[in-house]
């Protein structure tokens, strides 16, 4: 039994990305995986399989609605639920058998098991056959990531009443669906299954959807989600679901005061309240790693532990639940672990939401300026006045660029519209470079692109939009 | 009847380089006139950028409904193959169009900017006669001029434009679905065009009298795109000239000279001359003036002063680029210069799109050119094959990547291309990271969203430095 230099729980974005940095820094390296498959959660269950699903659905409802003025005759196009989803696992596992050729090239031994601390630099793995066995390393990151949340008086089935996991397999199109949470997994999936005819009803404790992201971006996004047929029923709390022969029945209540139940009746219940660190089984509290009020592995600015030698990083410590951010930890962890300066900048994670339009956004949303009590200016653009947009005929939305207004630094970018996610890449290097708005507005960005509304937005911080 | 009318500012021509100046000057307070013969927009809008790029998304479109009808991997199902109603689409571009250049008039209006529709012919430096359709004539005299006529498609002398033989404009307008079109030139203007009329069904034949396609782009970059043309049937004959033709019942018969003294014909029932474009310098007064010339070009400083105290030129008819978005940053930067800003064009890098399939961006330095300037390079390159997000949107067959260019010695970021499915959005990641001098470090420790397109500019930033994570 020879000792690693680092063993990584968990193959997720976070931990595979952490485990083949630190063997290209030379550390004798292996990844401990629960799954069959590597790349977690996003690859999996979450990113890639939403992304592809997105994808097709998207382009089976432009050809049933929006074709015709196009000069595209298709008739009436008829879904193949069974077909999509094939789609989709071949996306899914070309993504995981990737993973698991990038591990055997940078000569990662992966075990197969479910991991226990047994004490620092210790670790039991039990396979799946009953095996056990012991494996040493001089540092573990933890990597385990999340799981969906449960709903207080809710229990999932996985066929009526489900999560993510089982919505993004479902075998048919549900005539009806309630999404529980319009969080960034709710309203995805959401649109998926209204896009292939669902009637779709979301409810939300929050009086608005997106809570987190800016409040404009998020007002204008309902508006256009409910021009696509979405219902929602926002300040409103689900007390309970009720499931008889194949249907459930959801009952909803005002979240706040006084007021009457009102039954919700639906083929299919979407529970997307959030998710939660998934600490289960590690054996944490039996070796004293300290946990916050929220379940959260606490770790210092070197994502190290309270517990000498051990880690962690990615969904089940603090900060935005995001495969990037956790891809960023594993990398700067094996930097440090390695001997090297490691940094991850929370200031600049980018976020994305990828419906139709896509939301996107960067650094602080209007609400945190506010909070915060800085002096701020805003720099608005609508994609109806952008070339691009036009031309591609998906106009919804606009950008938003918020600066200092002292001195001019971008403090937040915000994107309802169309390859949000896309555009917000350049928002993200410029602040990453610390850019005023005018250096957005002075670059040359290229014509016709949708990218020229962030340009426009910065003009406008300075109210010299040119376009508007 | 003639009228005499005074500016600060006259714009002579409406296109994005000059209406964006006289909406600049407008907005700083200078008292500016816009001389257009058409609608404003110019070239761009109104037969160039904005109609051919509707038209391409329509034939993505309806590529992407075939591809389903044929092989429903998606799991959308067609009764039978999509048909198209070009006149239809045409209908739909031109409503398109219609509300850009009438937006344009109205930000022209906003501005306080008055449009003056009619043929304009400079007289001298300041002053400028505009012939108008009611055949009344009005004189504008300005402080300071700027040239803004933009450029023409380039006639070639062995195929005159005609009723068979199209320019760019021509094409743009078409009712009906050519079966054969027969394409001059494997510039970004024939092979986008010739991409929609492929996707749409017509037998497309593509002629180009160098050994390359888009000789605007290297090698790597243009790879990706001679495979797809020839999985869509797209014949290409390189090395090849059309030198002359005849008008059959059956269309136009093509004589293609190739490079070893053969010629062979080609009958196509419209041929598309997309043999690039000329500096618009003809017919407007140009001649008269004492204006210093840059080969075919108007020649300009960095301020875009020409030799012609108070005459400002920019856009096509300045030089190469010949990029909508180049002419619109000069109009910005004359009518601030006009307007007393200590202002000059020298941007890090001006991004160029081919919006082919898969679509290219190039900005800076390619690797040839850096080579040709004798600097040391390090080079990243990153598949999309191996990106989550082209995986999803049906991209990463296709061969692209993201290619990134650095100095060697310190890692300054001097060019960055890509080739790929949808990968146009990205130019603006790409032309900041240069505008901001980033160094390959820089885009490293760039968090990118996942899962997008530009994981792979960040993975070719790291690949430079020799660590790269997904490959």
């Amino acid at each position: 039994m020879s000792a690693y230099d680092l063993v990584v729980i968990g193959t997720g974005p976070g931990g595979y990305v952490c485990a083949i940095r630190a063997a290209q820094l030379g550390l004798k390296t292996a990844v401990i995986e629960k799954r069959a498959t590597h790349g977690g959660t996003c690859l999996n269950v979450g990113c890639i399989p939403s992304k592809a699903l997105l994808h097709a659905s998207e382009l089976f409802a432009d050809a049933r609605d929006h074709f015709g003025h196009l000069g595209i005759e298709v008739g009436t196009p008829k879904i193949d639920v069974a077909k999509m989803m094939a789609f989709k696992d071949e996306g899914v596992s070309g993504n995981t058998k990737g993973v698991e050729f990038l591990l055997k090239k940078n000569k990662i031994d992966a075990i197969h098991g479910t991991a226990r601390i047994a004490a620092p630099g210790q670790i039991e793995v039990k396979s799946e056959d009953g095996s056990n066995q012991v494996i040493e390393a001089k540092a573990i990151v933890i990597a385990t990531g999340s799981v969906v949340a449960p709903l207080r008086g809710v229990e999932t089935d996985g066929k009526v009443v489900v999560t993510s996991d089982e919505a993004i397999a479902l075998p048919a199109v549900p005539k009806k669906l309630v999404v529980v949470g319009a969080g960034v997994i709710g309203l995805e999936l959401g649109s998926v299954w209204r896009r292939l005819g669902a009637e779709v009803t979301v409810v939300e404790f929050l009086d608005r959807i997106l809570p987190g992201m800016d409040a404009e971006v998020a007002k204008q996004f309902q508006r256009i989600l409910g021009k696509q047929g979405f219902a929602f029923k926002l300040g409103t709390k689900v007390t309970k679901v009720e499931t008889e022969g194949g249907a459930a029945k959801v009952t909803i209540e005002p979240a706040q005061g006084e007021g009457e139940a009102q039954i919700l009746e639906a083929d299919t219940v979407l529970v997307a309240t959030g998710r939660i660190p998934y600490t289960e089984g590690l054996g944490l509290d039996r070796i004293g790693v300290k946990l916050d009020e929220r379940g959260r592995i606490e770790t210092d600015a070197h994502f190290a532990t309270n517990v000498t030698g051990i880690y962690a990083i990615g969904d089940v410590i603090a900060g935005p639940m995001l495969a990037h951010k956790a891809e960023d930890e594993g990398v700067a962890v094996a930097e440090m672990l390695a001997g090297k300066a490691g940094h991850v900048n929370y200031d600049v994670i980018p976020s994305i939401v990828y419906t139709n339009p896509e939301v996107a956004a960067v650094g602080k949303t209007e609400e945190e300026l506010k909070a915060a009590g800085t002096a701020y200016a805003i720099g608005k653009f609508p994609f109806t006045a952008n070339g691009r947009a036009k031309a591609n005929g998906t106009t919804d939305g606009f950008v938003k660029v918020l600066a200092d207004a002292a001195t001019d630094r971008v403090l937040g970018v915000h994107i309802v519209g169309p390859h949000a996610g896309d555009l917000i890449a350049e928002a993200a290097i410029a602040m990453e470079f610390g850019a005023s708005s005018e250096d957005i507005a002075r670059t040359c960005h290229a014509h016709p692109t949708l990218a020229e509304a962030v340009k426009e937005a910065a003009l406008a911080v300075d109210k010299r939009a040119i376009h508007m | 009847m003639s009228e005499e009318i005074r500016a600060d500012v006259l714009v002579l021509g409406g296109g994005p380089g000059g209406y964006v100046a006289a909406i600049r000057a407008g907005q700083l307070g200078l008292d500016t006139i816009l001389v257009e013969a058409d609608r404003p927009g110019g070239t761009c809008l109104l037969r160039g950028c904005i109609p051919s790029k509707a038209l391409i998304h329509v034939a993505a479109k309806f590529a992407g409904m075939e591809h389903a009808a044929r092989e429903p991997a998606l799991g959308i199902g067609l009764s039978g193959p999509p048909t198209i109603d070009l006149a239809a689409t045409m209908l739909w571009k031109d409503g398109i169009v219609d509300r850009l250049s009438g937006g344009v008039t109205a930000l022209l209006k906003r501005a306080k900017v008055r449009v003056i529709r009619g043929w304009g012919t400079m007289r001298d430096g300041k002053t400028c006669e505009v012939a108008e359709a009611d055949g009344s004539t009005t004189t504008v005299r300005a402080g300071s001029v700027v040239l803004a006529t933009g450029s023409e498609p380039a006639a070639l002398p062995s195929l005159p434009f005609g009723p068979k033989i199209l320019s760019s404009t021509e094409i743009l307008s078409l009712r009906e679905r050519p079966r054969r079109l027969a394409v001059v030139g494997a510039g970004y203007i024939g092979l986008e065009l010739g991409t929609v009329f492929a996707r749409l069904g017509t037998q497309v034949t593509v002629i180009e009298a160098a050994d390359t396609i888009l000789p605007g782009f290297d090698a790597e970059l243009a790879a990706p795109v001679a495979r797809w043309l020839e999985a869509a049937g797209v014949t290409l004959h390189l090395g090849t000239k059309a030198s002359g033709f005849r008008e059959t019942e059956e269309g136009v018969t093509l004589a293609l000279a190739r490079g070893d003294g053969s010629v062979e014909e080609l009958t196509a029932d419209l041929v598309l001359v997309a043999a690039g474009r000329r500096p618009r310098i003809g017919g407007w007064g140009l001649d008269g003036l004492p204006i210093d010339r840059d080969g075919p070009f108007v020649r300009v400083d960095e301020t875009c002063r020409t030799s012609m105290t108070g005459v400002y030129a920019i856009g096509d008819l300045v030089g190469e680029p010949l990029l909508a978005h180049k002419a619109s940053a000069q109009g910005e930067m004359v009518a601030e210069v006009i307007a007393g800003r200590r202002r000059r064009f020298a941007p890090a890098a001006i991004p160029a799109i081919c919006f082919t399939e898969p679509e290219i961006v190039s900005v800076g330095l390619s690797p040839a050119e850096a080579a040709a300037r004798g600097l040391k390079t390090k080079v990243g390159r990153f598949p999309f094959a191996a990106n989550g997000r082209a995986l999803t949107l049906e991209g990463g067959r296709d061969g692209g990547f993201v290619r990134i260019l650095a100095n060697a010695a310190d890692h300054r970021v001097i060019g960055v291309q890509a080739v790929g499915t949808h990968i146009s959005e990205l130019s603006a990641a790409f032309v900041t990271a240069i505008e901001m001098g980033a160094v390959l470090d820089d885009v490293a420790a760039t968090i990118q969203a996942h899962p997008t397109l530009g994981e792979a500019f960040h993975e070719a930033a790291l690949a430079a430095l020799g660590h790269a994570i997904h490959a």
